[in-house]
């Protein structure tokens, strides 16, 4: 075994110290001399369009330096797939379709004022008239012909997305199967509720350029659309990130980048916004919502031989990535298993709901919870134990997934299982229940996963990294410079380790900068549990190029290296033949929870995930990771509740929409560190900021059903909804 | 939010607050916790010109023992000082325990006895809890003094019998007679959270063994904390038995209480919640009695 200096150890976080004494400034705490303050003018309805806007009055209010509306916005349309979202909703732009508002959080109009209440109090003054359109907030509706339009100017219909995985022959599979399930699945939205709401604060820097400072995911692609907003060349536009408060994928769609870009352009001066959490829960997209139909057959030895599925997603009011979200789910919809007969719809849908939006998991958990509930289901018609049944199926290295092609090798999703299994003490067959009679009912529940490492369907994944070896006879300093941003996860960490490995040095000499438009290349985006995969490869390929520099004497020894991931290919239309990805990582989880079947309350008693990631870098992040996605997935499964009335947001402030507390999480989880190299990983690594989020409520479906007797197709697993289930109301 | 401008006294003596109180009546406000107060101020559902800030007086924070063996509350307690004080949990172990249940730490260090109950929220515990047990609250002005017990005193949301110059000063909750049991049943969505559903139980057995008395209240059950005297009744002379029970919770769920829907839980299940956790409190409580009553 290899032994190594700096990585594979828990080695503690190079921001810690500055987050945990409050030194480290996040975006709202950021201030400039002379700066004023921006409040937008949301719509507040789900479905309209815009006839005039009125701004003198706020115009003349006190303390109001400006107001800004449609027609200040150059190119007034923006969004990391499509650009179908209007800056600011309202009639006077070129855009066609800008002056409609399709969701409650659209932006209307900004203020800029000299303290934040004028600008708020001068938000109300502006009049705005609107013409009420008809809203649809179902996709099913969404979907029919002759259902109002969400985007006239785009398509013949709402439906904005549609792949198709057409593999081996379903129909003659299916009438050879001995059970087949069939069911319809509902997963709800889920609100990212980072610890801090979206904020920032814009200036011109001293080389003239437009400066946003604010939290992101990805720098280069912020100041891309920025700069495609305002019709400027990308280089008059610098993106900063500071400290981040969380991003769990809800802040690689913008938010306020632009329009503080836009204030600080055409006033020259510094301003800054603060969103408050009903803005942040209103303004910014969301887990999709998605409805997924299953047909599923296996045979009596416990093969599954052929599956159909149907899965519509809610895509809101703009696409966002839906069209990337739903193409993963389009992957995962038949779970970590070798099918030999697949027929899939997935659908995407326009609607006048809050944006869907990325967030941890990217499509999987949806598409999951189908396929490991159907899993489970299969494995009970059949009378076998659900992790056996699991492992007859489990696809290995050569095995084609539902996309026509094998997975990268190695496969681990078996080593998974094999090791959730074993940490969890599964015995096979039914334990007996102890305290029978009573209304606390226990059970246990399995469920397997896989994603995606990395940018998928033919995108050139890149990442890029530079290296600054200083000193004389010996090294004083390596200066990393690197753009990933580090949202809490521990990317800096990872990657200083990372530096320091393979540049041979002690880790207090690699100094990192990073996440800096002007003083970095485009290093990507942290999403797709890719950061550590490329930043690891990118660092790789600088230490080596400064490392032979040094070599030859140069000083300092400069070394920048793009890494390329090895190429993928898109879906083909009608079969979605496809290589989508470069590497996968896989989990397996296993649930003990207790139903209180008289009040209808779900408590997670244990949760054992084993995550295959490769090599940890750092073993004690993986497990903050593998500790947080379970907490958070658990809120999702049990607890959390986005309720929305004809477009509208019911649970705006997070007294009304419930995240779990410390009271509220599993009394243990226990994390399984499972390390099979990914051959293109660095030093094997794959990625885990996902993976252990991924079958977490399938897992608690399965245990709930232990307890009770009874499946619940749609979640969260609230004390109301168990109850129902039960019969009980 | 920031709440609307006011003016703020800040009185050390009780007749210095009555004094403004008899001055400012109807414009102003009392602060003691201020954990609902301040909220609804910043929220702007409350516009007082005036705060009459309570928490100089020291003489208001005390608990002590009362003649009749029960326990005098004074209205700046704060609830922390009610859950770690021993004399509370042996005079008045209901309203001990239920501490524990509002809110966390953080709140109970400010929130008090007299502003739970001045405030009336019928999704709180004490004002239930105080109805259970029969307290009384002793309310001053510069007009005078008079005592009204619990079920006199809530009118109905955030509405009390309080006058706008009147002061709640002190609380006292008498014993609970000999052979008594009690309990506390609670649903929240999370653990510190405002109960969807809360009952409280008081029970006494007679010397054969059958319930002489009973009382039970909902917390979160109608516009005020709520009594169900027809289930109380159906248990009198009874032995506790689960059908006894079952009825008696069956008749507090569907006749005595009122429920309604909101964000959180529908009436139907808060309905359904007030069924079981009747249920499981009066097994609790007569467990308890018949408990006190072989300790003997
Ligand atoms: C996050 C949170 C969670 C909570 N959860 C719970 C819970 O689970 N259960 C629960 O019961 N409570 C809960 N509370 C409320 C808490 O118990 C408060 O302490 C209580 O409701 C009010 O007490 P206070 O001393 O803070 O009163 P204040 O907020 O200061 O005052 C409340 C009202 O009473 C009036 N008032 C106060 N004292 C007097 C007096 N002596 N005479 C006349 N009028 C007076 C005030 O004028 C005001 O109208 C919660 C509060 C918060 C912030």
């Amino acid at each position: 075994m290899t032994t190594y200096n700096s990585i594979g150890k828990s080695l503690p976080r190079v921001d810690a110290r500055g987050k945990v004494t409050g030194e480290t400034p996040y975006a709202g705490d950021l201030s400039m001399p002379g700066m004023l303050h921006m409040k937008v003018l949301f719509a507040g309805r789900p479905h309209a369009r815009i006839k005039s806007i009125d701004t003198r009055r706020a115009e003349a209010a006190p303390g109001v330096v400006a107001v800004f509306t449609a027609k200040d916005v150059p190119v007034n349309e923006y969004g990391l797939q499509w650009q179908d979202q209007p800056v600011l909703c309202g009639p006077g732009s070129s855009k066609p379709g800008a002056d409609v508002v399709r969701f409650v959080g659209d932006q209307v109009a900004v203020v800029v004022a000299e303290s934040e209440a004028q600008a708020a109090a001068a938000v109300k003054l502006i009049e705005v008239e609107y013409e009420d359109l008809p809203v649809v907030t179902d996709p099913l509706e969404a979907m029919k012909p002759g259902a109002p339009r969400v985007h006239e100017e785009i398509g013949d219909s709402n439906i904005c997305v549609h792949y198709k995985i057409r593999k081996g022959n379903v129909d003659e599979a299916f009438a050879k199967a001995d059970v087949i399930v069939e069911s319809e699945y509902r997963t709800p939205v889920q609100e990212h509720a980072y610890l801090q709401p979206e904020a920032g604060l814009a200036y011109i820097d001293d080389e003239g350029r437009i400066t946003v400072v604010c939290g992101g995911q990805w720098t280069h692609e912020d100041r891309e659309q920025i700069a495609h907003a305002l019709g400027l060349p990308e280089d008059h536009v610098r993106v900063i990130y500071p400290a981040i408060g969380g991003a769990f994928g809800g802040r690689e769609d913008m938010s306020v980048q632009i329009i503080l870009a836009l204030a600080a352009w055409k006033l020259r001066k510094p301003v800054r916004i603060i969103w408050s959490r009903q803005e942040s829960i209103i303004g910014h997209g969301k887990r999709h919502a998605v409805i997924l139909r299953a047909k599923w057959g296996a045979t009596k030895d416990g093969k599954v031989i052929a599956i159909e599925n149907e899965i519509i997603g809610d895509g809101g009011a703009y696409m966002y990535t839906t069209n990337k979200v739903l193409g993963n789910s389009t992957i995962t919809s038949t779970g970590p298993y070798f099918i030999p007969n697949v027929k899939t719809d997935v659908y995407g849908v326009y609607t006048n709901n809050v944006p869907g939006a990325a967030f941890r998991g990217f499509g999987a958990p949806q598409a999951l919870f189908m396929a490991e509930m159907q899993m489970n289901k299969l494995a009970e018609k059949l009378g076998m134990d659900p992790v056996e049944f699991r492992l007859k199926n489990a696809l290995k290295d050569g095995d084609t997934m539902g996309v026509g092609t094998p997975s990268p090798s190695p496969v681990s999703v078996i080593q998974c299982i094999e090791a959730a299994r074993e940490k969890f003490g599964w015995k096979e067959g039914k334990r007996k229940e102890k305290g029978n009679g009573s209304h606390l009912k226990r059970g246990r529940g399995f469920a397997a996963g896989f994603k995606n490492i990395g940018f998928s369907f033919g995108y050139q994944e890149n990442c890029w990294a530079k290296i600054e070896l200083r000193g004389k006879a010996e090294v004083d300093e390596a200066i990393l410079y690197h753009a990933s941003a580090e949202v809490g996860q521990g990317t800096h960490t990872v990657m200083t380790q990372m530096a320091a490995e393979a540049l041979g040095l002690p880790l207090e000499k690699v100094r990192l900068v990073a996440s800096d438009t002007a003083v970095t290349g485009n290093s990507g985006s942290v999403s797709a549990s890719r950061m550590t995969f490329m930043s690891g490869n990118a660092i790789r390929g600088a230490a080596e190029v400064a490392l032979r520099k040094w070599k030859a004497e140069e000083r300092p020894a400069v070394g920048e290296f793009k890494y390329l991931a090895p190429r993928t290919t898109n879906f083909e239309p009608e079969t979605g033949y496809s290589t989508p990805n470069f590497a996968y990582a896989w989990v397996a989880q296993a649930a003990e929870v207790e139903v209180d079947t008289e009040t209808g309350h779900v408590r997670v008693l244990r949760f054992v995930s084993a995550d295959d990631v490769g090599q940890a870098i750092n073993p004690a992040l993986v497990q903050g990771q593998v500790e947080g996605a379970v907490v958070q997935a658990q809120g999702y499964a049990i607890q959390e509740e986005y309720k929305t009335k004809d477009g509208y947001v019911l649970t705006d402030q997070l007294s009304t929409y419930l995240i779990p507390t410390v009271l509220d999480i599993p009394e243990k989880v226990e994390t399984v560190l499972v390390e099979v190299r990914d051959p293109n990983g660095p030093w094997g690594a794959r990625g885990v900021g996902e993976l252990p989020y991924l079958p977490v409520a399938p897992a608690i479906a399965a245990a709930i059903h232990d307890a009770t007797g009874v499946w619940i197709n749609e979640f969260p697993f609230t004390p109301e909804r168990v109850l129902r289930a039960l019969g009980k109301i | 939010m920031k709440p609307a401008p006011f003016d703020y006294f800040a009185p050390a003596a009780t007749e210095e607050a009555l004094s403004l109180l008899a001055e400012h009546g109807y414009d102003a406000k009392v602060l003691a916790g201020g954990q609902s107060l301040i909220p609804m101020m910043n929220f702007r559902l409350v516009q007082p010109s005036i705060l009459v800030d309570l928490n100089n007086i020291a003489e208001l924070a005390y608990l002590r023992e009362g003649e009749d063996g029960g326990l005098r509350i004074g209205a700046m307690t704060r609830h922390r000082q009610v859950e770690t004080s021993p004399l509370a949990a042996k005079r008045a172990p209901l309203i001990h325990a239920a501490m524990s249940k509002i809110a966390y730490p953080q709140v109970r260090t400010r929130g008090t006895f007299g502003g739970s109950v001045s405030h009336a929220d019928p999704s709180a515990e004490l004002p239930a809890l105080s109805l259970a047990l029969r307290g009384k609250f002793r309310l001053r002005s510069q007009r005078g003094e008079r005592w009204v017990p619990a079920e006199e005193f809530f009118v109905s949301l955030f509405t009390t019998v309080l006058e706008p110059d009147e002061l709640l000063v002190e609380a006292s909750i008498p014993p609970m007679p000999p052979r008594s049991g009690w309990s506390l049943q609670e649903v929240a969505r999370r653990p510190h959270d405002f109960a969807l559903m809360g009952v409280a139980a008081v029970v006494t057995l007679d010397e054969k063994g059958l319930c002489k008395e009973a009382r039970l209240t909902f917390i979160s059950a109608g516009d005020r904390p709520m009594a169900a005297e027809r289930a109380a009744e159906a248990l009198k002379g009874q032995a506790p038995s689960p059908q006894v029970m079952k009825e008696a919770a069956e008749i507090a769920s569907t006749q005595e209480i009122d429920p309604s829907s909101d964000i959180h839980a529908t009436a139907e299940f808060r309905r359904h919640l007030a069924n079981v956790l009747t249920r499981r409190a009066l097994e609790q409580a007569f467990q308890r009695a018949a408990e006190t009553t072989q300790e003997g």
